[in-house]
Order: structure tokens, then C-alpha cells, then sequence
């Protein structure tokens, strides 16, 4: 906390909170321009596959533990599913690093919001300020360093209260879905199944109940881990599940270990 | 003018007593701490005078709305990038007050040239003992006056707002007789009620400095009750990060009732 001079009060107009952070030096900023050939020769650590579908009680949003660079395993307790507020979610993939740091932006930014302006960011609010992190990020992408591809799940409960899903690119790009997304390297194994369930399973995944929907979790999860390295899937032997968190109405609940592990006896190993 | 020193404490003098008269119709503030957590109660505002600062401190403030305004935006920034930059634990209100707010507020309150705030605040930060919970007032010139006695004795679990002296201490003995930090909400809400009665039966009286009666309280909450209540809790026992949110309609239902 700094000292404040005189003239100091009240500088950010009170609704940019990482203009604020930039002002105070707390918040890096990429280069806009990077040169050719400035391309980083670092391994990064990444975390990979992230999954999340409608179903009957809400948004189900998943993912392995593992974290990786280059070929080795860095970590096997990562949290890619991150809770932002009450009803919000944003799962990751991608560089750990900037992708922790934007969560923490993110999460500091609406309440921030809330605080001084004395009402909720909209939906639409949220799902923007994401995208404008990820392209203030683009330059350090250009770079080699810090690509995030993020998954955010939140609950409007505002007027026409409804579920809302998006996915993004890199660049900052928000796209939001129907029914499901995947990103992350285990991803194209991951949306295979979750495109099967949804079209040929015995329910679509918008008519599964919570068993049913970490069950199908757990499975796709499980089948990117057996082709994709970088997914840690589950961990029969260290007894390391992934994580399974809900968004929904009634805001956040996340999954206990306990019943993961009950689910995953009963429905998949 | 203000190079000879006695012009200048003149000037200062002359701007307390200016400030004062702008403070003086400010609906006062009530801050107790309860077995849930810490209190904040008003009534009869024309806008909302009870704001949410951090996850575990609140405000409350009488004066211009500019003012107050700047400030709560000013006390929200710093709290936000401290919690940003380190974490919510490091977010103190007593770092707030005595290290950010202070120094500020009494430079500007001393540059005669420049113009003062005309605000005075009542901050709260919950603890999770009614023993833990930390009342700070602010005012103007940067005074500070906390709750937190260095002896057991001295310490309080309630702090007052408002615009006149006498209203404040009025309803200080009221709170200092009737207010024990172990009541629950319910106890606490009728209490700040009452102490917030007590305050304005001692306004119209000016003449009489004993307590008003309870009958005296008892037939003037009615009346004050219409102005419309505004009261927010810093919740002790809540699982979430965030203990602020302003009482429902059904929690001060019990108010009326009465």
C-alpha cells in the first residue's frame, strides 16, 4: 500500500482495474511490435485440456491435473478450473503463468467493478474483459511466450437467466457455444466424444443429470490422457482426479474429491 | 495574510466551523459489532450512505456526495491493488486509514487555499471474535478514532456517526448502557435503531442532557421508521471471501414489528 500525495485520490475514474494496475506498475505490458527473431527459446510449462458442456443442472467445467514442459511432467495437482466470482468459471490452457495472472485480473477487476459502481459487470461486461486481456497478451504471444486459450462459464442471472459458455482464441476472439467446448492439447480427443454423446448417446449432454455429466467428464478426460502426454487424465495409482466444478444458478459448487472418485469407480474404471 | 501564525490557526478555525455547518444534517451512522459481525444502520437517507470497501471492511460516511464519493473510490483503490499485489490478508483497515487516508485528508483540510473534504467516515473491519473486530472514524482533518482501546476497559464495540457532537455522544452513552457485542442481529438491529432514536429525541432537546427514556424511544422509532432503513452487515461466519451485503426487507422486518 502506498503512501498517497495530495493530488493522488481517485485516479482510475474507478471502473478499469487493470488500467489502474498499469498506472501503479503492477500489471506487465506486452510489446506491441515485437521484432523478428526475438522468438523465446525457453520451455514453457503449459496445461493442457479443459472441457465444459450445458447440462440439466447448469455448466459443467473440467480439467486434468497436469502441467508440462517440453516433455517432462512439471506438476500433477495443477488447478486449470478457475473460479472468478460467484457464477463465473474460467478454465485454462495454455502457460500457466499469464493464464494465473489473467484469472487473478479478472477476478480483482469485477469486484473492483461492483465496488466502486455499485452494480454487477454484465455478462457481456465479463466475457469482453477477458477477450481485451488476451489481446493486451497477443504481443508476448507473438513472442513465444504466454499463449492462453481460455474456456469462461458463468451464470446470467440477470434478466432471461440462462447458462452462458464461450471460448477463446489467443488473440482474444470470444465464441460462445450451445452445447460444449475443449481446448487444450488432449481437446480434438475430447471434443470427439463429447460430439458422439451429444448426437448419438442415450441423452444429449443438455439433458444429462450432474452423475451422468462428470461421468462423461471423467471419460473424456480419461481417452485424451491415453493418446496426449501433456493430459494427465486420472492418476489411478497417486489417486489424482481431475477437477470438476459446476456453475449454476444458485453460483459455484466445486466437485468433492470424494465423490469424483466414487463417480469415476462407478462409471469408468 | 496567513504567513502570521495566528491568522492561519484563525483561517482553520474558520473552515472547521464551515465544514461542521455543511456535516451538521447528516443522518447519523450506527457501527456496532454483533455475535454475526459488524453492524452498520441508518435511516431516512436520500441516497446510499453504506458501501462495501473490501471483502472485510465497509464504510459509511455523512457529508457531500462529491466528496465522500472520491474518497470511497480513493480507499477502494488502494485496497484492491494492495489485495491484488500481495493478498486479501494484507488489506488492513488500520494501514488504510492511519498510513493512506489520514495524511491526505488533513494536508488538504490544512492547505487553506485548497478546498477540504467535507466528509467524515466510519470504517469497519469484521474479525472472526467480536474481541477481533476493528470500528475506525475518520474525519475531515484526518483525526482518527478507533474502538480499539489499549486496555480491555477502554475498548467498544460500536462506533457513531453524525453531525453534531452532542448527537454523537447522546447516542454513545445510549449504545455504552444498552450494547453488549455478544447480542445476535436481531438484538443488535433494535439497538441501533433505538441508539439512532436516542440521537435525534436528544436534537430536539436540547436542553436536557439525560438519556431519553425508553417510552420516549418507544413512541418516536415509529415516526423515524418511515424515513426508511439502510443497513448492511460485514458477515463474521460466511464461507465466501466477500462478508459484505446489505440486509433483505425480511431481516429488517422484525424492526417494524416491534
Amino acid at each position: 500500500m502506498e503512501p498517497l500525495a495530495a493530488g493522488q485520490f481517485a485516479s482510475s475514474g474507478g471502473d478499469d482495474f487493470p488500467g489502474l494496475l498499469r498506472s501503479r506498475g503492477l500489471l506487465g505490458i506486452a510489446p506491441q511490435f515485437p521484432t523478428a527473431g526475438s522468438r523465446a527459446e525457453m520451455v514453457q510449462t503449459q496445461a493442457t485440456t479443459i472441457l465444459a458442456f450445458k447440462f440439466l443442472g447448469g455448466v459443467l467445467v473440467a480439467g486434468d491435473r497436469r502441467a508440462t514442459a517440453g516433455n517432462t511432467v512439471v506438476y500433477d495437482r495443477a488447478d486449470k478450473v478457475l473460479e472468478i466470482d460467484r457464477h463465473s468459471l474460467m478454465a485454462i490452457a495454455g502457460v500457466p503463468a499469464t493464464a494465473w495472472e489473467m484469472a487473478r485480473v479478472l477476478e480483482h477487476s469485477f469486484q473492483f467493478f461492483r465496488r466502486t459502481q455499485l452494480q454487477e459487470m454484465s455478462v457481456d461486461g465479463k466475457v469482453r474483459a477477458l477477450s481485451k486481456l488476451l489481446r493486451d497478451n497477443f504481443g508476448f504471444v507473438m513472442q513465444g511466450v504466454g499463449i492462453v486459450v481460455p474456456i469462461f462459464a458463468t451464470y446470467d442471472v440477470r434478466e432471461d437467466p440462462a447458462a452462458r459458455l464461450y471460448f477463446y482464441d489467443a488473440m482474444g476472439a470470444q465464441f460462445e457455444v450451445a452445447d460444449y467446448a475443449a481446448t487444450g492439447s488432449g481437446s480434438p480427443a475430447v471434443r470427439g466424444i463429447l460430439y458422439y454423446e451429444n448426437n448419438w448417446g442415450k441423452k444429449t449432454l443438455a439433458k444429462l443429470n450432474e452423475d451422468e455429466a462428470v461421468i462423461i467428464a471423467l471419460r473424456a478426460l480419461d481417452t485424451a490422457a491415453e493418446s496426449d502426454t501433456a493430459t494427465g487424465g486420472v492418476d489411478r495409482e497417486g489417486r489424482i482426479y481431475p477437477i470438476v466444478k459446476i456453475v449454476s444458478a444458485s453460483g459455484i459448487e466445486a466437485l468433492p474429491e470424494r465423490r469424483i472418485a466414487a463417480l469415476f469407480k462407478k462409471g469408468v474404471a | 495574510m496567513i504567513e502570521e501564525p495566528y491568522r492561519w490557526v484563525e483561517a482553520i478555525a474558520n473552515r472547521r466551523e464551515y465544514i461542521e455547518t455543511q456535516l451538521a444534517p447528516g443522518s447519523p451512522l450506527v457501527a456496532l459489532s454483533c455475535r454475526e459481525g459488524i453492524l452498520f444502520f441508518t435511516i431516512g437517507q436520500t441516497r446510499q450512505k453504506i458501501f462495501e470497501i473490501y471483502d472485510r471492511i465497509a464504510m459509511g460516511a455523512i457529508g457531500h456526495p462529491g466528496d465522500i464519493e472520491r474518497l470511497r473510490m480513493t480507499v477502494i483503490e488502494l485496497a484492491s491493488t494492495e489485495g491484488f499485489a500481495r493478498s486479501a490478508a494484507d488489506v488492513s483497515l488500520r494501514r488504510l486509514a492511519h498510513y493512506s487516508l489520514s495524511p491526505v485528508l488533513k494536508a488538504a483540510f490544512e492547505q487553506i487555499y485548497g478546498a477540504p473534504y467535507l466528509a467524515r467516515m466510519l470504517f469497519g473491519e469484521v474479525g472472526s471474535t467480536p474481541e477481533d473486530d476493528l470500528i475506525l472514524r475518520v474525519d475531515y482533518d484526518g483525526a482518527i478514532a478507533t474502538n480499539a482501546g489499549t486496555l480491555a476497559a477502554t475498548a467498544r464495540s460500536f462506533a457513531v456517526l453524525s453531525g453534531h457532537r452532542q448527537t454523537t455522544e447522546a447516542m454513545e452513552i445510549y449504545l455504552q448502557s444498552e450494547h453488549s457485542p455478544e447480542a445476535p442481529l436481531n438484538r443488535a438491529l433494535q439497538i441501533a435503531l433505538d441508539t439512532w432514536t436516542a440521537g435525534q429525541l436528544q436534537g430536539d432537546d436540547s436542553a436536557g442532557q439525560k438519556s431519553p427514556t425508553s417510552t420516549q424511544i418507544a413512541t418516536a422509532r415509529k415516526a423515524h421508521l418511515r424515513g426508511g432503513v439502510e443497513a448492511a452487515i460485514l458477515d463474521r461466519k460466511s464461507k465466501l471471501a466477500i462478508r459484505y451485503r446489505q440486509l433483505t426487507t425480511e431481516e429488517l422486518q422484525p424492526l417494524a414489528a416491534r
